[in-house]
């Protein structure tokens, strides 16, 4: 059998679609009035994953072993790779990553169908079902359009052709598998939905269920976004972050829907409304994500992310296409059961800015929708356009900041209905705080370099296109206004919940600190400061984003020893050297096998004081001589990031060409990320439930909060163990620092959710006996 | 017994997943990871045959209940669901005065209609839930009384009442009862969020709702203090 592995493997990819069809099939039948046969469904569905799981090491094994009979393997790995990027090639290539995109979703089908257990018996066959379905699609996908396990035409070969340098880099282990982990999660809030509609259970039972799934969606597309945009700055090396790339713009489609999700969910959950709504929504991002994968797929709009030219496009449509009109037709069928309730009782409240939010955050997709398509779609009648990022940009201000208002409003205002009078007091501070900071923006921005306007052309005449050249070129004091006054919004949430609680512990003759306060407070109600704090993080990166309009650049080419300015800073140019070979270069970078690299040394000063050494690169991997690399050499502050890039080096004279970048503020938006995925964490935390089993629940809670906290420090630590792995310097001490880095993280990784669990157990023994103790007294 | 069963192919699902961590963490720390990919892999097979196996079987045969699969049967009705909406928008609404979103007079009308609100809906889930009650309560008491724990059906019923638990329903009388254990928070702010028809209990002098039977604070019985109240004077 192992003479034809491929085969094997192809086989093995059989076995998944019949488990899905007979887990499918049965599914159905529990929920057809067979309600016993539940247990067999839920059995097939763990047996189906398992599959998937196993084909997944199957195809790492492959990798390992070097099996090039397998055109995938021999295509996208070679034998001079080390074992971490041989097995990150596993979602390197259209096919294989198809199976990692199983596999991810077996993963969310497991744990699912393991968290539904007893509960939500009359859903969870549909779910079931559902998800089953999804999966099967994946395996016809792979079966009769990118087989992973596909034999090599040429036979087996003696190496492989190697992944692509532009790929074998620290983002590509963790910004695939996160952004897949947020769009495959999206699954789960559509399989529940889908049983809503079958079964009409259209209450809040189902919202409930799908609230956790989602938000653990929503965090994950955020945090593959965020590394997506990390990746582009660090990598791409056109001293930028978000490029309005088609595939970036459908990774970041389906985050609006979700965003807007967790908002009407909310008033589904306390008024019985917009159930229509809601369930449109959850339908909408799932259909998103295919449509996002489709177009990273199929190749029909060119972009960086392609994968090779296919078939596959075709099956995604009948896809996408099967999954809207299924759930059209289900939402039709439903529609008497869809009505609300109760109705907007006033349009002062918080369930009236969160319809208008929800409306402004899908228009916004929609704009990007349209956009992302328009050139695809104008080759229908004849025309042949581009659309590029300036034309995103500048529509996209005005959008994102009137989202950027309202996120700032809507916490202001209470359910149902807000009195003129707690307006007035609530708004008071806010809007105070961003007029004075306009004001001094205004009067004092242009000193520090920081203008409060910067004049930008019309794009195109008429008035249309004259109140956006208005709207840009205000943009910055706008924005600088906005992102105060949601400071102040949440700073005077936080605020009057402390002095609430405090107050209401003061008639109780208890005295809570402000800080005991503000844990409880926290505590008590995780979702909604939780979310708060992910508005903080999001009112950060748009100070990041708003850093931009005063984006330096210059063009430059140094012989060794000269100097050049940009902004404050002064950049001399020491001179080249290569590695392997020159003595300067450090041990690792003497070892490396797999490509030459030329640095750049460059000796940075601001204001005349010495900050420190630059050193831009170009690596030539010897399996692709004809492309080599760009490596950015970055110094970041919060203030401002240096950005250095080298353009050539003269072999002879040693004279190179270089791109300078001043990037003010952009590190708040990765400060913003860390803290939006921060408040999301808190939204998500487990409540530990006090049911029958307490020891197991804080285990429970105590692994999976110290996992959580974990990856949330794996993934902060992410920029800086990514320039120490992928961006050798000339040797300093302070850079030999930072190598022990990655180990001690990963080390941490292991031991993290075993020192959970143990403080888990530890905390649940104390609990108990004072419990104990407490009854016998 | 009947849990026997149900963890049948999930203990050894879980045996087979340690067994083969433990092997491909020995075996790639000795012979290499490719080793350690094929015992995964081994593991995975095994994994599959015995969930394939268990499902076709339990397909085939009767599998009988488990406890948690009895209970999740009982799923809530949707005055249930209403009844959680409302009380959960009581909740808001006590939040929301306290920070001061909400103006006072706003708030005592919304109060006042929350409240009715929550009060018809429990009263309708304690009706639908009537017959079911009365029903467990009987089985109860003939099982006490096979028991030899009660003479006659009759004679015990306050004890059997107080030992019927949460799960079998709130009592038939129209009183809001908290009926899930999550619910106890939602229910006391429901309550507590009626301050003018208010008696304060004796015990730490928190106020309660006049028709209230115990305090909501320290849970002491109210119609006792009010009945030897009254007998006192």
């Amino acid at each position: 059998m192992w003479q034809s592995l491929p085969e094997f493997g192809t086989g093995v990819i059989y076995a998944i679609l019949v488990a899905a069809a007979y887990t499918f099939a049965v599914a159905l039948a529990a929920g057809r009035g067979h309600p016993r046969l539940l247990q067999s469904a839920r059995l097939g569905a763990y047996a189906t994953s398992a599959i998937v799981l196993f084909a997944v090491v199957l195809l790492s094994y492959a990798f390992v072993s070097h099996d090039f009979r397998i055109r995938y393997v021999s295509r996208y790995s070679d034998r001079s790779m080390s074992t971490t990027y041989l097995l990150t090639s596993l979602w390197g290539g259209q096919d294989g990553s198809l199976l990692w995109w199983s596999f991810l979703l077996s993963g969310y089908v497991t744990a699912c169908v393991a968290w539904l257990k007893g509960r939500y018996r009359q859903l969870q066959p549909y779910v079931i079902a559902t998800l089953m379905v999804i999966v099967a699609f994946f395996a016809v996908l792979m079966l009769f359009s990118a087989n992973p396990f596909e034999a090599s035409i040429a036979g087996a070969r003696p190496d492989g052709d190697g992944l692509n340098p532009l790929l074998q880099n620290y983002w590509m282990i963790i910004h695939p598998p996160a952004l897949y982990m947020g769009f495959v999660g999206c699954s789960v809030p559509f399989a529940f939905c889908v049983a809503a509609l079958v079964t009409g259970r259209l209450d809040n039972e189902w919202i409930v269920a799908v609230r956790k799934w989602m938000l653990f969606a929503f965090l994950f597309l955020s945090i593959g976004n965020g590394l997506g945009m990390a990746w582009a700055y660090e990598e791409l090396g056109w001293g930028g972050y978000w490029a309005w790339d088609p595939v970036e713009n459908a990774a970041c489609l389906p985050w609006f829907t979700a965003s807007a999700y967790v908002h009407s969910t909310m008033i589904q959950e306390r008024r019985n409304m917009l159930k229509l709504w809601n369930v449109v929504l959850i339908c909408t991002t799932f259909v998103l994500t295919i449509f996002g994968t489709f177009l990273t797929r199929a190749g029909i709009i060119t972009s960086v992310h392609s994968f090779a030219q296919s078939d596959i496009g075709q099956y995604f449509l009948w896809f996408i296409g099967i999954a809207i009109a299924a759930s059209l037709g289900l939402i039709v069928y439903r529609l008497p059961l869809l009505k609300a309730r109760s109705e907007l009782e006033s349009v002062a409240s918080r369930e009236a800015m969160f319809v208008i939010n929800n409306w402004a955050l899908l228009g916004a997709m929609t704009f990007i929708l349209c956009a992302t398509m328009y050139p695809k779609l104008s080759e229908l009648w004849g025309e042949n356009t581009t659309v590029g990022p300036s034309f995103f940009n500048r529509w996209m201000a005005p959008i994102g900041l009137l989202i950027f208002l309202l996120m700032g409003l809507a916490p202001l205002f209470g359910w149902r209905k807000t009195s003129n009078d707690a307006l007035k007091r609530a708004l008071a501070f806010p809007v105070l705080s961003g007029l004075v900071a306009m004001t001094a923006h205004a009067l004092f921005g242009e000193r520090l370099g920081y203008a409060a306007f910067v004049p930008k052309d019309p794009m195109f005449p008429g008035v249309v296109g004259t109140a956006l050249q208005k709207v840009a070129s205000a943009a910055p004091l706008i924005t600088f206004g906005l992102v105060v006054f949601n400071v102040a919004v949440i700073a005077q949430e936080f605020y009057r919940g402390v002095r609430a609680r405090q107050s209401s512990a003061s008639k109780r003759n208890e005295r809570e600190s402000v800080l005991v306060a503000l844990y409880r407070l926290v505590d008590k109600s995780r979702r909604r400061y939780g979310g708060y704090i992910v508005h903080l993080g999001i009112a950060a990166m748009f100070l990041g984003f708003l850093g931009s309009a005063w984006n330096l650049e210059r063009e430059v080419s140094l012989a060794p020893g000269e100097s050049a300015s940009v902004g404050r800073y002064d950049i001399r140019y020491v001179g080249s050297r290569m590695c392997p070979g020159n003595p300067r270069c450090s041990p690792e970078e003497q070892a490396d096998l797999n490509k030459r690299m030329v640095f750049a040394d460059l000796e940075v000063s601001r204001d005349g004081a010495p900050v420190g050494m630059l050193a831009p690169a170009k690596f030539i991997y010897h399996k692709s001589p004809e492309s080599p690399t760009t490596e950015v050499s970055l110094r970041r502050t919060l203030r401002e990031d240096l950005y250095a890039v080298l353009g050539s080096v003269n072999a002879e004279t040693k004279r190179a060409t270089f791109k300078f970048h001043v990037n003010p503020l952009v590190g708040w938006v990765w400060l913003g990320l860390f803290v939006l995925v921060g408040g999301a964490t808190i939204s998500l935390w487990p409540e530990v439930s006090l049911g029958t089993s307490r020891v197991w629940a804080f285990a429970r809670a105590g692994a999976s909060a110290a996992t959580g906290t974990m990856l949330a420090i794996w993934l902060a630590m992410t920029p800086a163990i990514a320039s120490a792995e992928s961006r050798p310097r000339p040797p300093a001490p302070e850079l030999r620092a930072a190598s022990p880095l990655p180990r001690l993280v990963s080390s941490g990784g292991i031991a993290a959710p075993a020192a959970g669990l143990g403080l888990g157990m530890v905390m649940a023994r104390l609990t108990t006996r004072r419990e104990k103790r407490r009854g016998s007294s | 017994m009947k849990l026997k069963s149900f963890s049948g192919p999930g203990a050894l699902v879980g045996l087979i997943a340690v067994t083969t961590l433990l092997t491909a963490v020995v075996s790639g720390i000795v012979l290499g990871l490719g080793t350690a990919l094929l015992v995964v892999a081994g593991g995975a097979l095994a994994a599959v045959l015995v969930l394939l196996w268990a499902s076709v079987q339990s397909l085939a045969g009767e599998t009988p209940l488990t406890l948690d699969e009895a209970i999740g049967m009982g799923a809530p009705s949707a005055e249930e669901e209403q009844k959680r909406a409302v009380l959960r928008a009581l909740k808001d609404l006590e939040y929301e005065r306290s920070v001061g979103k909400i103006s006072e007079e706003d708030y005592r009308e919304f109060l006042a209609r929350y409240r009715a609100e929550a009060r018809r809906l429990i009263a309708a889930v304690d009706e639908s839930l009537g017959p079911a009650h009365a029903l467990a309560e009987k089985l109860l008491a003939e099982r006490l009384a096979r028991a030899g724990l009660a003479d006659a059906p009759d004679a015990k019923q306050p004890e059997s009442e107080a030992a019927s638990s949460p799960e079998n329903g709130a009592p038939v009388s129209p009183e809001p009862k908290s009926e899930a254990p999550g619910e106890t928070s939602a229910d006391a702010s429901a309550e507590s969020a009626m301050p003018d028809s208010a008696e304060a209990c004796a015990g730490c002098g928190t106020l309660n709702d006049a028709d209230a039977r115990f305090c909501k604070r320290c849970g002491r019985s109210l119609e006792l203090a009010s009945a030897a109240q009254e007998s006192d004077s």
